[in-house]
């Protein structure tokens, strides 16, 4: 086996033998449930068309994969620093590529974990409607270069900053920042600075193509322009995690 | 020549850690790097390691320059780093395995558990390591140090947190593994250590070397002979024989004190004292030999 992909299986094991990690996933699990409860037991929500049900379990699942994707790449650095773990690795004849492609590796297997986690809950509100599929669908692949690209980014925060804390606040003020659509108002995003805001924001291309997949029906095919956008963020992301961690090395 | 490190300099956030840092370690020699804490010891390895980036002077390491970046030096050396961290919820046997994957040498069950043997951690190959002691951590290093039989180990205090067993027990393994021609580059700040295994040291104070060679001849050179009292029993014998003892340095009532060339070991002199008839009934140490050497040089600089 070579080495990125014995480092991702280790990155895997420590999202999934750790006791760490599973407190992440467990987190995930419950927040995923207790939202899906709140769509179909409340009184209000349960009136919510079904397409709206799976369109907000969708972006609420690419937001918490986007925060578990960070969390686990800020961990496979600078957490890995801190614990004193990095240094032997760094050391041993695996070449730096082969180390950040596995801890990529390690950051594309947690998001794997938790959409896996998140499909019987797209199934339990979407089930009685007929977009769940699309819904599924278009949340893999707009979700996944938006959710990778945060974990990516994670990682390059984590070998630049002083400490896993410093990493960790800068990236969950850029995340909220970026799902921030999910929070603000329709009128504030049809502003001419949110609208700038929307055209440029991974999160929002995905939130925007699952709008015009799950609830206008529109093909996905016609959602390049979303995965455009998604696509360049994961490639800068790329970009950023490799300038930085080659940093480290050093 | 293993590692050879000249006029070493590094600044880390604008405050100089480290000017003219040198030391020269060949195969089958173990190399004392001391000093007290914060003189440069860690940031000296860690540069070597190019894990920091030097301002100036040169490394070489297993014959490259390029320092630990080329893959074939890292497949032959062995680091044991101050900050000495592993994944908890691994077991010490398949840490050791993924490890041994990494440098390209998959070992078997059998190759790990030997492993283990040498640095008697073998009884808990399938413990989780995350229930090790510190000791028992400190062991776990050295055994993933050793994965790749390195030709030079750096070790950065590999005796801490050992019991006084323990420590014997690695004393054993780095004297057996210099005898194979290992070079080891020993960090340390026990003296015990350094005395009963280097025959090499630097000394390191404020990120300078102020000493470095042969531990005896700098012992020698510098009048820092080890100090001994010896209680008599009885007189001296009339004809004696001051073989080994540098100098008998006083008399106080029954407590003899001599001084022992740092190039021989005590154990050997008192034997052939007690040989030719020295009534000694108790052996203590006084102080002298690398302390001395030590103290005088740390306490000048700091001066």
């Amino acid at each position: 086996m070579n080495a990125t992909k014995l480092i991702a299986r280790k990155e895997a094991g420590e999202l999934l033998l750790n006791l760490r990690g599973l407190i992440w996933l467990m987190a995930v699990a419950v927040a995923l449930s207790a939202f899906g409860m709140l769509l179909i037991s409340d009184t209000e929500l349960s009136l919510l068309d079904n397409a709206q049900v799976v369109y907000d379990m969708a972006g609420i699942v690419t937001a918490l994969g986007a925060l578990l994707a960070l969390i686990v790449g800020i961990d496979a650095v600078a957490g890995e620093r801190e614990r004193g773990s990095l240094v032997p690795l760094l050391l041993t004849p695996a070449s730096r590529g082969a180390i950040l492609g596995g801890k990529l590796g390690g950051v594309a297997i947690a998001w794997a974990v938790m959409y896996a986690l998140s499909l019987p809950y797209l199934w339990a509100v979407g089930s009685t409607g007929q977009n769940m599929l699309d819904g599924m669908l278009v949340a893999a692949l707009l979700g996944t270069p938006v959710v990778l690209g945060f974990g990516f980014f994670g990682m390059g925060l984590g070998s630049v900053a002083g400490s896993a804390r410093a990493a960790l606040l800068v990236g969950l003020v850029t995340l909220v920042v970026s799902v921030s659509p999910l929070l603000l108002g329709p009128s504030l995003r049809q502003s001419a600075i949110g609208r700038m805001f929307d055209a440029v924001n991974p999160f929002s291309a995905a939130v925007n193509a699952y709008d015009a997949v799950i609830i206008d029906s529109q093909s996905i095919v016609a959602q390049s322009f979303h995965m455009l956008v998604a696509a360049i963020w994961l490639v800068l992301t790329l970009v950023f995690a490799r300038v930085s961690f080659r940093k480290i090395a050093r | 020549m293993l590692l050879k490190i000249e006029d070493l300099r590094l600044s880390l956030g604008g405050n100089r850690i480290l000017h003219d840092v040198h030391l020269e370690l060949r195969g089958g020699q173990i190399y004392g790097l001391i000093g007290p804490n914060g003189a440069g010891k860690s940031t000296t390895i860690a540069a070597a390691l190019g894990l920091l980036v030097p301002d100036g002077g040169s490394i070489n390491i297993l014959g490259q320059t390029s320092g630990a970046d080329d893959p074939d030096v890292r497949r032959r050396l062995g680091v044991l780093p101050e900050k000495n961290g592993f994944y908890d919820w691994m077991t010490a046997e398949a840490y050791l395995m993924f490890f041994a994957s990494l440098y390209s040498q998959p070992l078997t069950q059998s190759q790990v558990a030997s492993r283990l043997t040498k640095v008697g951690l073998e009884p808990r190959a399938g413990q989780s390591i995350g229930t090790f002691s510190r000791g028992m951590r400190q062991r776990l290093g050295l055994a993933r140090a050793l994965i790749g039989d390195p030709a030079l180990l750096l070790l950065d205090e590999p005796t801490n947190g050992l019991d006084p067993r323990g420590r014997r027990e690695i004393h054993d393994l780095l004297l057996d593994l210099a005898k194979s021609g290992v070079g080891i580059l020993l960090c340390t700040h026990l003296l015990d250590d350094v005395e009963r295994l280097c025959q090499r040291i630097g000394i390191i104070v404020n990120g300078k070397t102020v000493a470095e060679g042969d531990l005896g001849e700098l012992i020698r050179e510098r009048g820092h002979l080890s100090r001994f009292h010896l209680r008599l029993a009885g007189e001296l014998p009339t004809d004696v024989d001051n073989n080994g003892i540098s100098s008998i340095v006083a008399r106080e009532g029954e407590w003899l004190i001599v001084e022992v060339d740092a190039g021989t070991r005590p154990d050997e002199i008192w034997r052939e004292l007690l040989f030719s008839g020295w009534p000694i009934v108790e052996i203590r140490r006084n102080g002298g030999g690398l302390e001395d050497l030590y103290f005088s040089l740390t306490e000048r600089v700091a001066a």
